[in-house]
């Protein structure tokens, strides 16, 4: 990180390519660091998506027992035909121990200026009826943000999204490169040294998570791989044919075969399940999807669930819609398509049992802070150095007050969209889209104040507010639903007393945060630079800054 | 029962290295410890790293278990990271 610093007091001999990756970290770092920043605390998050959807949605009781996915397929599919008659695919998501609801999308009959049209909607296992209670996208926005952000076109999104993934891996092999000391260094951590506390920070959180910060980052390019590089596949793949072949090996939704026009019945989905419970586990079901029902071409394609499976790649039962005998077994796909399947569920983590994925979310919430303290870094670096700290010039400043709006703004943010869930008239018009934009108008305001404040106290002042408006929710909770904390733990509902209780050890975690933060005093007068000189050993030199 | 099995042996091999290392042994013994019994214990914190990856293995087979390995590694040394700065803040205080 200092090397650069080091190359000033040096400037004998080129530039060593430690020198070069550091300052390609730094900035590599810098460009992309809040949206990374974002990225991954959103994306951590969303390992624990199907709980916040199932706290986000208090009316839906605690699923006690995972019901029969052969029960609830026809109830729900009936209820699909009448809201999604003539579509050409609709499809229904099981519900499982983390899940209890019916989550489902349809595609329109009909296309909007040649773009396919979707609609979605969340059932009640229990009734097959659409979920009566808020209308909300539950924990679905984190997992969907983290990725494709929102407001703005998907695939640019998506392309923005990979643009940072890439950076993201730069900044990983050059902080390797740079930081040479790693097994030296491993476990070291110096306390209250300014800089150098805030560099072996970052560095233990980089390095203790490095297989999963490498192993997220390439992985989640690998998820958008199709996407940004197309080439190879546009130079092989270019008959219908192929196209198919390779939907299949990538993709377990087939595409709709063409209607024939006759009218018949879609044949009882129940035996279909009970044969795709034979194979893979009763409670194993993943995804249910009908092409064409009610015409004489319809065909339905079961999953399994991807909790247990380190891979991604499809696997599926075909069966005739009509006669619902069973047509196609799909198993195994190629090696290349098998590689990619694993690489998504690693990155997913949706195979994971309960203790690896809070292994997950940990290694995933230091590779946060990782990216935090990298920004904030940034800026401890160049304070001691200001000729005036109250007037710093403006690229400071700019980086500084992002970095609050980043960190502390997006924390406020994320708990607001909570609070909104909670608070909104059940009445509102597009309820679940004031939910998403309630997280933004927080998240602006936040910035608005980080940028009208000292640093400083915005610093503070924001974790503070973090800190109470996670503290609080819980509370919040007893008072607008009727599943207080206490209600949850002892009727075993872990989805939501587990959540309120991470809620309360994240506003712990902002309240160590905003109490170091006040503490701090920060260096500002320039210092003396002599000790880089005088120490004779040239490793040292690289973290002796002041 | 897997995880915590494989947690408290990777707990044990990083504690073990740590204590290997000469900069830790000051901070957290007073004292550097002789070249023989680093290398002893550093010896012990590898073969301790080595039966971790084995037993997440065999239990849960290579791909859950190698993944599932890498994040108790992960948590395992953030452990003891976070528990030799206790310790040195504690000295430090006295």
């Amino acid at each position: 990180m200092t090397a650069s610093e080091n190359k000033k007091t040096k400037q004998t001999g080129p530039r060593g390519i430690r020198q070069t990756m550091s300052d390609l970290h730094i900035w590599a770092g810098l460009l992309v660091g809040w949206v990374l920043y974002a990225m991954f605390i959103t994306g951590t998050v969303s390992y624990f998506k199907e709980e916040i959807s199932q706290w986000m949605r208090p009316e839906l009781a605690h699923q006690r027992v995972v019901p029969d996915a052969a029960e609830v397929a026809p109830r729900v599919a009936r209820e699909l035909q009448q809201l999604a008659p003539d579509s050409p695919q609709w499809s229904m998501r099981m519900p499982d121990e983390r899940n209890n609801v019916v989550s489902t999308f349809w595609r329109a009959p009909s296309t909007e200026n040649g773009r396919r049209v979707f609609g979605s909607a969340v059932f009640d296992p229990a009734t097959g009826l659409k979920v009566d209670g808020r209308e909300t996208n539950g924990g679905e926005f984190f997992y969907r943000f983290h990725f494709q952000f929102h407001y703005m076109p998907v695939l640019w999104a998506r392309w923005l999204a990979s643009f940072c993934a890439m950076f993201m891996l730069v900044a990983i092999v050059s902080g390797v490169i740079t930081h040479k000391k790693i097994f030296v260094d491993f476990f070291t951590f110096r306390w209250g040294k300014g800089q150098r506390s805030w560099l072996d920070a970052h560095n233990v959180l980089s390095v203790l998570g490095l297989p999963f910060h490498a192993m997220i980052t390439y992985t989640g390019l690998v998820t958008l791989m199709m996407m940004t590089m197309p080439w190879g596949n546009s130079a092989v793949i270019n008959t219908p044919s192929d196209r198919q072949a390779l939907q299949a090996q990538m993709s377990s939704f087939l595409p709709a075969p063409k209607p024939s026009g006759e009218k018949l019945e879609l044949a009882p989905l129940t035996g279909m399940v009970q044969q795709a419970q034979a194979r893979w586990g009763t409670h194993n079901i993943g995804n249910i999807t009908v092409n064409l029902a009610g015409d004489a071409h319809a065909q339905v394609t079961i999953t399994p669930s991807e909790a247990g499976r380190v891979s991604h790649s499809p696997q599926y039962m075909l069966f005739n819609g009509v006669t619902g005998e069973l047509r196609e077994v799909k198993d195994h796909v190629g090696g290349a398509a098998e590689t990619r399947g694993v690489m998504f569920a690693l990155h997913l983590g949706r195979f994971a049992d309960t203790t690896l994925r809070w292994l997950y979310f940990l290694v995933s919430l230091a590779g946060t802070a990782m990216v935090g303290t990298g920004l904030v870094m940034w800026t401890v670096k160049r304070r001691s150095k200001l000729p005036n700290p109250q007037k710093p010039y403006f690229g400071f400043w700019l980086v500084e007050r992002l970095n609050i709006a980043a960190i502390a703004g997006l924390s406020i943010a994320m708990a607001g969209m909570l609070w909104a869930n909670r608070l909104l008239p059940l009445a509102l018009d597009k309820r679940a889209e004031w939910e998403i934009h309630s997280f933004f108008i927080i998240w602006g305001v936040t910035l608005l104040w980080a940028m009208l404040r000292p640093a400083k106290r915005a610093w503070v002042e924001l974790l503070w507010a973090a800190c109470a408006a996670l503290a609080l929710l819980p509370l919040l909770n007893v008072l607008t639903t009727d599943r207080p904390l206490w209600h949850s733990v002892l009727s075993d509902d872990w989805s939501f007393a587990g959540l309120e209780l991470s809620l309360w050890a994240l506003a712990a975690l902002h309240a160590l945060l905003a109490v170091r933060t006040l503490r701090h005093q920060p260096k500002s007068k320039p210092q003396p630079r002599f000790r880089a000189v005088v120490t004779p050993n040239t490793e040292d030199t690289q973290k002796a800054a002041p | 029962m897997n995880h915590l099995a494989v947690s408290l042996l990777s707990l044990l091999a990083f504690t073990l290295l740590v204590l290997s290392m000469d900069r830790h042994q000051q901070d957290l013994l007073g004292h550097e410890l002789p070249a023989s019994q680093s290398r002893i214990l550093r010896r012990g914190g590898w073969l301790a790293l080595l039966a971790s990856l084995v037993m997440a293995v065999a239990a849960k087979g290579w791909s859950f278990g190698l993944v599932s390995w890498c994040g108790h590694l992960s948590l395992s040394a953030g452990v003891v990271v976070l528990a030799t700065i206790a310790w040195e803040r504690r000295k430090a205080v006295k």
